[in-house]
């Protein structure tokens, strides 16, 4: 069944979005069509905004609004330590244990040759450059408990560990397969402060 | 543990079918192509999470849909478990293990477990190394928890240094890294499927006696790239690791890893003959129903729990003496069997008719 015009537009965007059937994204048109139009508006905007305004951090690449996102700025952060995730999502997560206190270096991914992503499609270039310019004494791997997160982290202690940088990985008690998303603040908690050598 | 009832919803050649099957024994009769084998290989799919075929998850779904649907309740005499599975024609199958999503695969490991006797089990013997290999994977699978992951893993790590080859292979870091993940990954499954290999060494020759009569069994494991398979996890680990790096001019040249757990070659041996190469007809036959039963009495051992037999038309490529062995040979689980004619079963249970889709008890 297919609508007219603008209607239909919507609902074929919707449906393209992840996790976002064809019944769910003609339900959440219709439901846009009837709330009140400011609220319509607000999410339009949301979604301008996010594109015009939120990019990397120029150090580290988690999101941020600005040139730097907040934890790189905060100088409380000890800059010593770095811990190393695939995803913004990540950085969220481990934030919420209130255990981590040093800053964060976002990948963009783990490394999978099938996908065709190898250390340069990542942000490991950009990590050299960091212990090369930074006093970074630590490097804490976070990388999902999957075949390519520990491959990443394997890599990233054979690539760091000859520059005289301590490579530590999580200790294990994370969902095996599950993504850090999926991890509690407690077993995080308890797997910053296990964190065991590699 | 027991099967109280089974429905399948677009799967194979069924809309929907909902069935109950005996508590002890169920004989599901019907002309080819009624269904027979899809019941149970549906059945099958809620221990195993595929088919017992190897088909692949996209052409379980009937033709007409886009999902199917596989639902069953186990019970045990403390407990029950309802295990819901939906599989999409494309993507991921979804599981549901008493309504809710498992953590992580272990804890679906053993909700339900079954052994299969099925028609071209011959291939067991008469084929490549692949089919002994999937064997003891498949053991190891029911009777473990960790095993699943440890298989997935492997396997999964296999494709990325395979990919990594095909692209070039490139990086000397990289390659490092791939090659350390599948000594590691693969030292662990070597491990496991030699676990299973000691396990099964005393059963098998009582199953092949049971059967045959007399002789002697032996499932030897042998790998190109240790002479020490019965080795610990650190050791394989080490043999392994040193067989890659030694091959990497190889693999480089053919952009595939050419030693390895995936190209083991898992012997059986009848009274110290090659079972593929040396062994009769007969003995091949008696061999193939021993390696059931073995797989049955493993995991009765160690999980102490009977696991449920499925055997698919196993009754009408006998001869009269194997059958009545086999007979005598069956545990006492739950059992379905599946025929075309009742006369070719020595078996007494409940019988159910399959046909145009539907399981009508007689
Ligand atoms: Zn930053």
């Amino acid at each position: 069944m297919s609508f007219e015009g603008p209607l239909q537009r919507l609902v074929d965007e919707l449906a393209r979005l992840p996790g976002v059937g064809r019944k769910s994204a003609q339900r959440i048109a219709f439901h846009l069509l009837s709330v009140d139009e400011t609220d319509a508006r607000r999410l339009a905007q949301a979604i301008i905004d996010l594109r015009d305004r939120v990019g990397y951090c120029r150090r580290c690449f988690n999101v941020t609004s600005s040139d730097e996102c907040a934890i790189c700025r905060d100088p409380r952060r000890d800059p010593a330590v770095v811990c190393v995730v695939e995803r913004p999502q990540d950085v969220v997560v481990m934030e919420r244990t209130h255990e981590f206190h040093g800053r964060y270096h976002v990948l963009g991914g783990a490394l999978s040759p099938i996908s065709g992503i190898g250390p340069n499609q990542l942000r490991i270039p950009e990590l050299r450059r960091r212990v090369a310019e930074e006093d970074i004494e630590e490097l804490i791997v976070a990388t999902n408990p999957t075949v390519e997160g520990d491959a990443t982290a394997m890599y990233i202690s054979r690539e760091f560990k000859p520059l005289g940088v301590r490579v530590t990985r999580l200790a294990s008690g994370l969902p095996v397969g599950g993504d850090l998303d999926y991890a509690d603040e407690i077993t995080l908690g308890r797997a910053l402060a296990g964190r065991v050598e590699i | 543990m027991r099967i109280g009832w089974v429905s399948l919803q677009d799967f194979r050649s069924y809309r929907e079918v909902h069935w109950r099957p005996d508590p002890s024994l169920s004989i599901l009769v019907g002309p080819n192509a009624a269904g027979k084998t899809n019941l149970l290989e549906g059945v099958a799919y809620l221990a195993l999470l595929r088919s017992f075929r190897r088909a692949p998850d996209g052409v379980l779904v009937h033709r007409d849909a886009a999902t199917g649907i596989v639902r069953g309740e186990v019970r045990r005499t403390d407990r029950s478990a309802l295990i819901e599975i939906e599989i999409p024609r494309q993507g991921r199958k979804q599981v549901l293990l008493n309504g809710k999503r498992p953590a992580r695969h272990s804890e679906l490991s053993g909700a339900l477990r079954v052994v299969t006797f099925l028609p071209d089990d011959l291939d067991l013997i008469k084929r490549g190394p692949g089919e002994r290999r999937s064997y003891l994977d498949e053991v190891a699978y029911q009777v473990w928890p960790g095993a699943a992951a440890e298989q997935a893993q492997f396997e999964r790590t296999l494709r990325q240094r395979n990919a990594f080859l095909k692209r070039g292979a490139d990086d000397p870091v990289t390659w490092a890294v791939w090659d350390e993940r599948l000594a590691d990954s693969g030292a662990r499954l070597v491990a496991r499927r030699h676990q299973v290999v000691t396990a099964l060494s005393g059963f098998l020759t009582d199953a092949y006696r049971d059967i045959a009569g007399k002789g002697r069994v032996e499932f030897v494991y042998r790998a190109m790239w240790t002479d020490r398979p019965e080795a610990g996890v650190e050791d394989l680990r080490a043999d392994l690791h040193r067989a890659l790096e030694a091959s990497r001019r190889t693999d480089a040249e053919r952009r595939i890893t050419t030693v390895g757990p995936h190209r083991d070659d898992p012997n059986l041996l009848v009274d110290g003959r090659d079972a593929r190469y040396e062994a009769s007809q007969g003995e091949q036959r008696s061999l193939v129903l021993a390696l059931r039963l073995a797989a049955h009495r493993v995991i009765r051992e160690i999980t102490g729990e009977e696991p449920v037999l499925l055997l698919d038309d196993v009754f009408s490529e006998l001869d009269v003496d194997r059958a009545v062995a086999l007979q005598a040979a069956l545990p006492p689980s739950q059992t379905v069997v599946t025929t075309t004619a009742l006369e070719h079963v020595p078996l007494e249970g409940a019988i159910f008719e399959v046909r145009g889709g539907e399981v009508v008890p007689r």
